[in-house]
């Protein structure tokens, strides 16, 4: 299997090369010839997948089978690792994870090449950019990081793997975030053909809005699945470590976000189209960028793999795109002269504009704080690693702008908005804002919460009022534009409302995506509300946080093939009532010489997480240390991801179709005749 | 006599009183920028480990550079030099450092001039002249496309 995995690699590079070279020469040629070239280059193109595909199935095979002759399964598998886990193996490392990256983009490519009638010039250059960023990767699988390099000597059993990867999560997370990762690969191709080919209209835009929101979808699921898996993992009770691997992921996002925005300014307006292409481009570059601080270890993390050379050719990747980048935008940049202009600074326009602003400005921001070490390292000789308390300083007000922008960009119209529309749309949502803000104030301060001593909790305050303010006015778009229908039909309002999302499933879509995003916002804020204690607990013992007493019941060992573990039982009463048995736990790995990991026990609710960890054992005294955290709204998020999830899938839905009265053509003509018109197209 | 040192004697403890309070105050703003260097992952005045073989030291050593000098960045400085560079997480705003805050700041402030810009060249430019031939070529339907596309409707 080995064999056929390393054989299957090599053709995948030949057949991507080939699709490559002769998807240029058929670029070059316009005849009959150039179009058979552009065919054969597409089926090379969709074999590649094949290819690629036979090599990770010989990995995942290797791995099933306990095949340690294999030196990556050797550093990464042993026998007592769980099924799924092996199936994990294919990500978990280096090798693995850039054979993965070229199967998603095969796999990619292969959609993009199979629908190709829905533009075949175009399709057929964006394909070979594609192929393009393929060879890449398939140098790298074959030449610096291959997968398939053999042991001597045959060990009987492997190192196993990383045990924080050992967690339901962790066997989705990589692949969403590499779905993402890869996806935008499409959109960026599709970019680059267009202004290589000086493409005219917004079809590419048209072909790849839905490529780019179903790449975005699984950049939020990766981000916000690895926020869940850091909470519900690593113990410390937080879910965003602002870690430079997590900041990585988060690149990408941000500037997909803005994109997918300002994407509509040139689709409906016209304009921003130089703007737009840069987005794509510096997205790609992002999501290479991300791949490249995760693989090299230039920066310090819990999540990077070690120091290795693949840094440089990442490296590479990334001058080369930039370059043939910035060649087709010089060469062609005439090509994307704006349509229309800004009639006011009041308009659903410039409220994009801002939207962009801010987006881009926090993904600078990431990026700084992210690079930063290096640079530090650089000019000083000294990793000065940024943590939380700058990332918060920095991005915690460009979070509530955009929470604004959020609220009131909606509700603009199109080229102009009047300063009494603004009154109209805005009065009620405002005084709701305020209205909610007041009574979460009132109860703060009733249950003895000085919020305004606290920086932190001064800004949650402010984003609890911002979110409000989404929600009310997402909520009077529905109302008011279901009232419209509702009268229309003679139905009722929820009907009416269904009517109205089913006609502009994008725009209500995102409505309810942004709904999603501010829920997110609320439990985010919640964190500044936060309260840990952590103590020795002996049999018997009391651990009293917040409105929760914990009473230390039994603490068991247990040991299996794969690891041993501590336990401990505590009973948990809240405001004296018993309420439930919390079972924290932590694990040492075996094949990873006894690394430990906690299994975290929580109690949910939406107001609140109860989290307890087993923190560790005092070996003087024998007793077990546990930590205790409440996090306030933090179900929220997952709850918010969820809606936004949805929300983009709504707005992946087509629209229902228009119903067309047909006029009899005779009854029309005597209308017009009678109005002294002329039907359209007439004496053409 | 009394009552005149009670005079004296009020604003001078209410002085050293916010002068305490004050030292509090840095206590705590500078506890948040450094990191307990145990590995714990959390700052110093926020690590609650049992058994940290350092968090206990640390915090003496914060009060006690806080009492000993009123320049923050002193402290921090300290910090760096005797627990290393990684331990102060939140960048200073002087020398090198201070490029931290600036960057992002100065990227913000970049964008916001290229929107300007941009909203300035747009208005500069001539209105589109797709609506000019109008009572020319009547054609309805494309302008009722655009109104639709335009209005969301």
């Amino acid at each position: 299997m080995p064999l056929l995995g390393s054989f299957c690699l090599l053709f995948a590079l030949a057949l991507a090369f080939y699709c490559f070279v002769v998807g240029v020469l058929a670029a070059l040629r316009k005849d009959a010839v150039g179009y058979r070239l552009a065919e054969t280059a597409r089926r090379a193109g969709m074999a590649t997948f094949a290819a690629v595909f036979v090599a990770a199935a010989a990995l995942v095979y290797a791995a099933m089978t306990n095949d340690f002759s294999v030196a990556y399964i050797l550093h990464h598998s042993n026998r007592a690792l769980p099924g799924p886990y092996k199936f994990a193996v294919l990500w978990s490392g280096q090798e693995g994870s850039v054979l993965f990256w070229a199967l998603l983009l095969s796999a990619y490519g292969f959609v993009l090449r199979l629908r190709h009638k829905v533009d075949q010039r175009l399709v057929a250059m964006a394909s070979m950019v594609l192929a393009g960023i393929q060879v890449f990767f398939l140098i790298l699988v074959n030449f610096v990081a291959n997968p398939f390099g053999m042991m001597d000597v045959v060990a009987a059993d492997g190192n196993g793997l990383n045990p924080l990867l050992q967690y339901p999560e962790m066997v989705i997370h990589p692949p969403m975030l590499y779905l993402g990762y890869v996806g935008v690969s499409v959109p960026f191709a599709f970019a680059l053909a267009a202004l290589i080919m000086r493409y005219p209209g917004e079809k590419w835009i048209q072909i790849t809005r839905r490529w780019t929101m179903v790449a975005w979808l699984f950049l939020t699921c990766g981000v916000s699945l690895g926020a869940h898996w850091a909470y519900a993992v690593l113990g410390w009770g937080g879910y965003w470590g602002w870690d430079p691997v997590e900041n990585a992921s988060l690149l990408p996002w941000l500037s997909t976000t803005a994109f997918l925005h300002s994407v509509m300014m040139q689709e409906k307006r016209g304009m921003m189209k130089v703007w737009n292409v840069w987005l794509i481009f510096t997205t790609f570059l992002l999501s290479i960028l991300g791949t490249l601080l995760t693989r090299s270890g230039i920066v310090s993390s819990v999540h990077s793999f070690a120091q290795s050379s693949i840094g440089n050719w990442f490296v590479g990747m990334l001058v080369v795109t930039f370059a043939v980048c910035a060649f087709f935008f010089f060469k062609n940049s005439d090509h994307l002269q704006s349509e229309n202009k800004l009639e006011s600074l009041v308009s659903r326009e410039s409220s994009f504009l801002f939207n962009n602003l801010v987006l881009l400005g926090a993904c600078f921001a990431v990026l700084c704080g992210t690079l930063f070490p290096i640079l530090s390292e650089w000019v000083r000789d000294v990793k000065m690693n940024l943590g939380a308390p700058f990332y918060n300083k920095v991005m915690v007000p460009i979070g509530l702008f955009l929470v604004f922008l959020t609220a009131v960009g909606p509700l603009l119209a199109w080229r102009s908005t009047s300063v009494g529309s603004i009154k109209r749309n805005f009065a009620l949502p405002a005084s709701i804002a305020l209205l909610v803000e007041v009574v979460v104030g009132a109860l703060l301060y009733k249950n003895g919460v000085g919020f305004w001593t606290d920086m932190g909790q001064i800004y949650a305050m402010i984003a609890f009022c911002l979110s409000t303010l989404v929600i009310a006015t997402i909520g009077s778009e529905f109302i008011r534009g279901g009232t419209v229908w509702k009268n229309k039909l003679q139905t009722n309002l929820l009907a009416g409302m269904y009517q109205l999302t089913r006609r502009n499933m994008r725009r209500y879509g995102g409505y309810v995506a942004h709904f999603g995003f501010v829920l997110v916002i609320i439990g985010l804020a919640g964190a500044a509300f936060n309260q840990d204690k952590e103590q020795e607990m002996a049999k018997g013992d009391k651990l009293q946080i917040g409105r929760y007493t914990l009473v230390g019941q039994e603490y068991t060992d247990d040991d299996n093939t794969n690891y041993s573990s501590r336990a401990a039982l505590l009973d948990v009463y809240r405001d004296g009532k018993f309420l439930t048995v919390l079972n924290p736990e932590e694990r040492f790995f075996k094949a990873s010489g006894g690394q430990p990991v906690h299994i975290v026990a929580k109690r949910s609710t939406l107001r609140e997480d109860l989290y307890v960890v087993y923190e560790g054992h005092n070996t003087q005294t024998d007793h077990p240390i546990i930590k205790a955290i409440i996090n306030p709204l933090v179900n929220w998020i997952w709850i918010g991801v969820l809606v936004l999830i949805f929300g983009t899938g709504m707005a992946l839905v087509p629209n229902a179709a228009l119903v067309t009265v047909q006029v009899p053509k005779a009854d029309a003509v005597a209308a017009m005749e009678e109005q002294g018109m002329q039907p359209a197209g007439a004496g053409k | 006599m009394k009552r005149l040192a009670k005079v004296l004697l009020l604003p001078c403890l209410v002085i050293a009183l916010m002068g305490a309070d004050n030292q509090e105050a840095r206590y705590q703003n500078l506890g948040g920028k450094i990191m307990c260097s145990c590995g714990c992952a959390q700052m110093l005045l926020k690590c609650n480990h049992v058994g940290c073989p350092n968090s206990d030291q640390m915090t003496r050593e914060l009060r006690a550079s806080v009492i000993r000098t009123s320049n923050d960045e002193e402290v921090l400085n300290w910090f760096r030099t005797n627990w290393g560079v990684t331990a102060v997480v939140e960048p200073s705003t002087h020398g090198f450092e201070l490029l931290a805050w600036i960057l992002p700041a100065a990227g913000l402030g970049l964008g916001l001039l290229a929107v300007i810009l941009f909203i300035r060249s747009w208005k500069l430019r001539a209105a589109p002249v797709a609506i000019a031939d109008l009572n020319l070529a009547p054609d309805l339907e494309a302008m009722r496309a655009r109104a639709r596309r335009e209005t969301e409707i």
